[in-house]
């Protein structure tokens, strides 16, 4: 099995996935993404928040190419992806195996008869040689080595998760965007999906509505604002001390507390999930 | 009467038409009205149309035509017949739901808006989940999947949907309850 490289992270390090100046409408009528523009940088852990309706889900379809966007491009490595450049077999195959997407709804992802077949679907349309081998090396990784002989349907929600993860890092992809990864997880398996996540040597953007969550999840933070214009773009520490951007993203809320007999109201998250 | 009232009652008494005329002229002329209404979008509601149906008319056809072969019938016609009614059906569904607001054209009938939200709803979050289905096995695809992996996509989505619609009717029905709707 071939090594993954560790990648130099940061702002020097070179851009793998860029959007510019992206718009989209679903239908030509409903505004999705209003002008964003940004660059993944290999290695990089980025967070995207943005309250429900965002746009966070088209925004990480787009960047893998499942959807073309109204206006603007998308650049994966120096090279612009578009409907019409992914029918040619070569960057098809080549941008499906190194960007790699985990949807919201894992049972989305699930449709082989067992979870071995499921983890081997990538490898086996590459015809890579040691696909036994890979599937259980990531099916032990994420823990669901039991399971390679049951259907994925009949898994739990994490499990199924896990499933769809080992199914796409089997395939050993430089880019993976998660969509709401921890949406279908208890604690413990939140826990242990950001540990996982941090150990990977990977480019990830991660999306999340859930402030006490996204700093585990990287130390960029994209911002996405209801008017789906890209409001914020920096380290996740300056965002979570400025309350009028999270405000203005509706990431916080004020409601009445009450201490004893003292009654009093102020903007703030809850740690839930 | 509103307009989209006016345009629900027109288009049962063309079903309704569709469904009694036997002459393909007929059935045809209907078609090209149809089609006429349509305006611009004439070509893509056609396109749209024979699409839907092509494969369940298709083994309709054949098996009609194989069945009148031994039987010495000449199955022309009714071929004819068959398929242009049910284009003509499909055709003016897809022109009354693109055009008429459904919500205005039952706001007569509480029952029946109700009705019409849960269906609504319902069809909306699984056109959501049908495209995350669609495009989570275009995501995982490296080359163009063979046909037995987009059977299994299809069963999946599909046994997806049943255990999904099953518990989103329960869930309804229970709401409706406990709001009063049923009075058993």
């Amino acid at each position: 099995m071939t090594e993954m490289r560790y990648r130099i992270v940061g702002a020097d390090a070179p851009p793998m996935l860029q959007l510019v100046d992206v718009q989209h409408r679903y239908g030509g009528k409903v505004e999705v993404l209003r002008d964003v523009s940004l660059t993944l940088h290999a290695g990089e852990k980025s967070v995207l928040l943005g309250c429900n309706g965002s746009g966070k889900s088209t925004l990480l379809k787009i960047l893998n190419g499942l959807i073309a966007p109204t206006a603007g491009r998308v650049i994966y490595q120096n090279e612009e992806i578009t409907p019409a450049r992914l029918k040619a077999p070569a960057l098809h195959r080549r941008f499906r195996g190194e960007v790699a997407l985990l949807f919201q709804n894992p049972d989305a992802m699930l449709f082989n008869p067992t979870v071995f077949d499921e983890i081997a679907f990538g490898p086996r349309q590459l015809g890579v040689p040691d696909i036994e081998a890979r599937v259980h090396h990531w099916a032990e990784q994420v823990g669901v080595g039991a399971h390679l002989t049951r259907p994925p349907f009949a898994l739990s929600g994490g499990e199924k998760q896990k499933v769809c993860l080992a199914a796409l890092l089997v395939l050993e992809p430089k880019v993976l965007l998660l969509d709401e990864p921890t949406a279908s997880l208890d604690p413990r398996s939140t826990g242990w999906l950001i540990d996982f996540l941090a150990s990977l040597p990977v480019t990830t953007l991660t999306t999340t509505h859930n402030l006490s969550l996204a700093p585990e999840l990287g130390n960029r933070a994209l911002v996405l604002g209801e008017d789906h214009h890209l409001i914020y773009d920096g380290p996740i520490q300056a965002l979570l001390g400025d309350m009028e951007k999270l405000t203005a993203a509706n990431l916080v809320h004020t409601h009445r507390h009450r201490h004893g007999n003292i009654e009093h109201q102020h903007t703030h998250v809850h740690d839930w999930q | 009467m509103n307009r989209d009232r006016a345009a629900l009652f027109a288009y049962l008494a063309a079903v309704l038409a569709a469904s009694w005329l036997h002459d393909p002229v007929w059935l045809a002329a209907g078609l090209a009205v149809t089609l006429l209404a349509a305006g611009g979008a004439a070509s893509s509601l056609l396109r749209r149309s024979v699409l839907t149906v092509l494969a369940f008319n298709s083994v309709i056809s054949l098996s009609y035509a194989a069945l009148a072969w031994m039987q010495h019938i000449m199955p022309w016609e009714t071929l004819l017949r068959i398929n242009l009614r049910v284009v003509l059906l499909t055709s003016l569904t897809f022109l009354f739901i693109a055009r008429v607001n459904l919500f205005r054209a039952l706001d007569f009938s509480q029952n029946l808006t109700y009705a019409l939200g849960l269906a609504y709803s319902q069809a909306l979050t699984f056109r959501r989940a049908h495209e995350d289905f669609r495009l989570a096995l275009a995501s995982r695809s490296l080359k163009r999947p063979r046909l037995i992996d987009r059977y299994r996509a299809s069963a999946a989505a599909a046994a997806w949907f049943i255990e999904k619609a099953l518990h989103a009717a329960t869930q309804s029905a229970q709401a409706l309850r406990s709001r009063g709707f049923f009075h058993d």
